[in-house]
């Protein structure tokens, strides 16, 4: 029981640690990307690379 | 100033010190009363039974500072069939005192006059309260009768040989004792307390050495050896070769019947010597008894032991569970009604657990009270694990009495460890009346963690929120007309009609959506290390926009991206009204490196034309997320809540047993 509390503290404050003192995010729709240079510079290229990064907006 | 005479028997020079009633002639055992001029001879007294006494007669002592003499001693004997010895100080102010001694304990008591009216003996319940209005409330130990048996030396009240009294002991907190004395009318009123010999500084006097060590004495019936361990003490011995119940007295045992004794099913042998709690004990004598419940019987071992100060101690081994019982005085308990739930007395809040009738099944060793097969004692338990307090009450010729007993759990590893016996311990059954709960002792083990986490939690919090700024980075309110290059002149109204049902999931556009994006200017990023939100607010109504967005660094190419939605649905279905989702979200980006950086922004929504003219968005940095303290928190309760869970489970098992239980309703 020690070790699995343990575990848990560990857990929930290396979350907090993480997000309040190096700015992770662990939840949320998002994902960091390499965006190529021809997209950057393409606003429709743009709008396919998030398509096709899994950023589906709409009903 | 003593006062001699002779004997009325035998001529033998008496004393007769002021306040004697009564001497015993030392030579020819003749009562002489005192009378004007000669003693009166009432009778020859018996002899005196061996109770091995350390007391002897003309030893001396102090009391209160004042100097004593034991006078005089009486053999009084039980309406059980046991002797005690009642001894006589004669204090140096003329004064005397009563030192009872029973089982080895000590009571002084002095006579005292009443403040008000003592209560009648038929009045008296075993156990329950004693109103002596000023001189106090008081608990009923005993209600009983005593016949003279024997006497020595110098007597302060007139003895009547072979008469019998009633008498009731009361016991008080701290050790307080009384007797009220039925034999004359009124009653007679001793007050005093439980003295420890050592305290009187008792030395010299007449008496016999003390019998140590083990006694070997033959069975009358069988003729096996029994080891009598407190042969001044022992009243009863159970011979566990043929079964017999024999008395003894005087280290004599006497056969007094054959018993049917049930199957002998003990762990610890006669005379098996341990250690428990530091203190050097031996088993003497065990015993079987047995309750019963609907119908069903629980039977149960109880072994006395003998500890170093040849005082006794239970031993009780019930469903493999173990406990170590102690006496203590009816006094250190307050009166206990029937049915009564709760209970505070030594310290502690105890709850009533059971009522049982215990029957004594079977008898094996010796007992220092005259025990019986079938004997029935009426018991109430209550528990505050790891203890128990039990009441015993036995009613007997003449009243009755009741005993208070302390039993602390034993794990039963203790107990084999304590008395080295072969083997493991069988495991315990079920859950004991007041085996304590496991889940509380590694809860109370975990506490300090638990603060210590909390503490920590705290201040990292407080240390977060002063770090965390909020400080905005982005602030756009965005046109969807004139990204969109829409005439908002030419475009038709949206349909702000509400709909009649909720919108069916996955229905896609009824048209393609409009390809409008939106690139900020440079955005400077100087904090590396602290997280960033995107807020978009869009006063949708029935309608939603999508809002897919990069954040992209100038220099390295590396993009955060996101998608952000503001969806609002409300309507009446069936009478009912509902509304779903918001009119805006925000979602959370990771840190990013220090530098500058670019936001594009692509919304989208259903059909050709926005549902709103503008949208409101917003990029801030080191946004305190409640989402992670309340985290961290949920990881420093989770284990203790589940604790708490078994915990109360354990309980709830314990109770189901009991008879109290507030599902049985008892009481």
């Amino acid at each position: 029981m020690r070790i699995l509390y343990l575990l848990f503290l560990g857990g929930g404050f290396s979350l907090l640690v993480a997000n309040g003192f190096l700015g992770r995010e662990f939840f949320g729709n998002r994902r960091r990307a390499d965006l190529p240079p021809s997209v950057r510079q393409t606003p429709g290229a743009y709008r396919t690379f998030l398509h096709n990064n899994g950023f589906h907006g709409g009903k | 100033m003593t006062t001699l005479a002779s004997c009325p028997s035998c001529g033998a020079a008496l004393n007769f010190r002021p306040g004697t009633m009564v001497t015993v002639c030392p030579y020819c055992k003749a009562l002489a009363a005192r009378r004007d001029r000669n003693p009166e001879l009432l009778g020859k007294v018996a002899d005196l039974v061996d109770t091995g006494s350390p007391l002897g007669l003309g030893a001396s002592g102090t009391h209160a500072g004042r100097a004593f003499t034991l006078a005089g001693r009486v053999q009084l004997k039980h309406a059980l069939g046991g002797v005690w010895d009642e001894w006589y100080l004669a204090l140096d102010d003329g004064r005397w005192g009563w030192l009872a001694e029973a089982q080895g304990r000590f009571y002084l008591t002095f006579t005292q006059q009443p403040h008000g009216t003592l209560p009648p003996v038929d009045a008296l319940q075993p156990g329950g309260p004693a109103d002596l209005g000023p001189d106090g409330l008081w608990t009923v130990g005993e209600v009983s009768q005593a016949t003279f048996h024997s006497a020595e030396g110098e007597i302060p009240w007139a003895v009547d040989p072979g008469a019998t009294y009633r008498f009731a002991d009361l016991s008080g907190r701290n050790g307080a004792f009384a007797t009220l004395d039925y034999s004359e009318e009124p009653p007679l009123f001793f007050l005093g307390r439980e003295t420890p010999l050592a305290e009187l500084g008792i030395r010299g006097g007449l008496r016999k050495p003390a019998k140590v060590g083990v006694q070997g004495l033959g069975c009358p019936h069988c003729g096996g050896t029994l080891a009598l361990h407190a042969p001044d003490q022992t009243q009863r011995v159970g011979c566990p070769s043929c079964g017999s119940l024999l008395s003894a007295a005087d280290g004599k045992l006497a056969f007094l019947k054959s018993l049917k004794q049930p199957r002998q099913d003990v762990v610890i042998p006669l005379g098996a010597e341990g250690t428990l709690q530091g203190e050097r004990v031996t088993c003497i004598g065990q015993l079987r008894r047995s309750c019963s419940i609907d119908d069903t019987d629980y039977p149960w071992n109880e072994y006395l032991l003998l500890d170093s100060q040849h005082g006794f101690r239970w031993l009780v081994q019930s469903d493999g569970h173990w406990s170590l019982a102690t006496a203590v005085a009816p006094g250190e308990v307050p009166a206990v009604r029937d049915g009564q739930k709760n209970l505070s007395a030594l310290g502690a809040s105890w709850r009533r657990f059971q009522d049982v009738t215990a029957v004594v099944e079977g008898v094996w060793g010796e007992f220092y009270w005259a025990v019986e097969q079938g004997e029935r004692v009426e018991v109430a338990e209550f528990v505050a694990p790891p203890r128990s307090l039990s009441c015993e009450r036995q009613a007997h010729k003449g009243g009755g009495e009741v005993n208070w007993s302390l039993s602390t759990y034993l794990e039963p590893e203790t107990v084999w460890s304590a008395f080295k016996l072969e083997g493991a311990p069988p495991a315990p059954q079920g859950i004991a009346s007041f085996q304590p709960n496991p889940h509380k002792a590694t809860l109370a083990k975990g506490a300090l963690w638990l603060v210590g986490a909390l503490g920590l939690l705290l201040a990292l919090v407080l240390a977060e929120s002063m770090t965390h700024r909020n400080v905005e980075l982005f602030h756009q309110r965005l046109d969807l007309f004139e990204l969109a290059r829409i005439d908002p002149t030419s475009a038709a109204a949206p349909d702000r009609r509400i709909p009649a049902k909720r919108p069916a999931p996955g229905v896609q556009p009824a048209t393609e959506p409009q390809e409008p994006v939106y690139f900020s200017g440079p955005i400077e990023i100087k904090n590396g290390f602290q997280n960033l939100a995107l807020t978009l607010e869009a006063p949708v109504n029935n309608a939603w926009i999508s809002l897919e967005g990069a954040l992209v660094s100038e220099t390295t190419g590396v993009a955060e991206l996101f998608l952000v939605e503001s969806s609002f649905y409300h309507g009446v279905d069936g009478g009912e009204s509902w509304a779903e989702g918001a009119q805006g979200e925000t979602v959370y980006l990771s840190a990013v490196p220090a530098g500058t950086y670019v936001l594009r922004l692509a919304p989208t929504w259903d059909g050709r034309v926005p549902p709103v003219r503008a949208i409101d968005v917003r990029l801030r940095q080191g946004v305190l997320r409640w989402l992670y303290p309340g985290l961290a928190l949920l990881a420093i309760l989770i284990v203790p809540l589940l604790l708490v869970l078994r915990m109360t489970a354990f309980e709830t098992w314990r109770w189901q047993e009991s008879m109290y239980s507030s599902k049985t309703g008892g009481g």
